[in-house]
């Protein structure tokens, strides 16, 4: 298990869903993920390069009959970045729920 | 770190949490299996009513050996479509459990819905038993792994 870091990259709400998601997963369709996440097909592919660059996510291109079809993964290093990140989400709360005084 | 509110952060962990029930929720068979399954049902009902013994036994080798290829692919129920593969975390050790629990489960129903059948003097019997398991099969299955799945916590 990693151990908790507060990512920035993966942070914002639509990138936190987008990599939760395919946490979850081997690998996604870019179909599938554009119809889980309410997004268009140019914010999708914004957020895919966004997290390719930093080596979080590896997509590959495949035809299938006349259509091509993107699949997207989450790297060794997106699930690392993943699970560190939520590690840190959940000390921040734990951390909260100590500091409030009994009784509240 | 940067400085984030504990509320943002539940908020962030609950939106996590909810990606990822939304993939679970992928988590099955695709619905062909179902039906070709429902088919190999009746056949093996009509070799069961009209055939000899030995063809029956052989009949229900096959259907198990074939059922056995398939499932040792698809049983895992991570590939329900083709648009995603559920992770083998998400999708659970008991989802292969409770398909196998479902086919014993549907065969004791087969076997008892043509007992009922047969003493109520219902001819073909065997054959009448195995089209209702099989239509249930086709219609409920993806339903029935659901709830399964849902009662095991799988």
């Amino acid at each position: 298990m990693s151990g908790a870091r507060f990512d920035e990259l993966i942070h914002p709400s639509t990138r936190l869903n987008l990599v939760a998601t395919l946490a979850a997963a081997d690998w996604a369709e870019f179909a599938f993920l554009k119809d889980r996440l309410n997004l268009s097909d140019s914010a999708l592919s914004k957020q895919l390069a966004t997290l390719e660059e930093a080596g979080y996510v590896a997509t590959e291109r495949r035809l299938e009959g006349s259509r091509r079809k993107v699949r997207a993964r989450l790297t060794a290093a997106g699930r690392s970045a993943f699970d560190g990140h939520i590690a840190a989400l959940r000390e921040i709360v734990a951390g909260a729920s100590t500091a409030e005084p009994p009784g509240r | 770190m940067r400085e984030i509110d504990p509320e943002q952060a539940r908020a962030a962990l609950d939106a996590a949490g909810r990606a990822r029930r939304q993939v679970a929720e992928e988590v099955g068979l695709p619905r062909g299996y179902w039906w070709a399954m429902g088919c190999g049902w009746v056949f093996l009902g009509v070799i069961g009513q009209f055939a000899p013994g030995w063809v029956v036994a052989v009949a229900t080798l096959a259907f198990g050996a074939g059922h056995a290829t398939v499932a040792s692919r698809w049983l895992d129920g991570r590939r329900r479509t083709g648009q995603v593969r559920v992770s083998a975390q998400v999708a659970g050790r008991r989802t292969p459990l409770v398909v196998i629990g479902m086919l014993l489960g549907l065969v004791a129903l087969t076997v008892a819905a043509a007992v009922v059948l047969e003493a109520d003097g219902a001819a073909h019997a065997p054959l009448w038993s195995a089209v209702l398991v099989a239509a249930i099969i086709g219609f409920g299955g993806p339903e029935m792994l659901r709830v399964g799945r849902r009662w095991v916590r799988a």
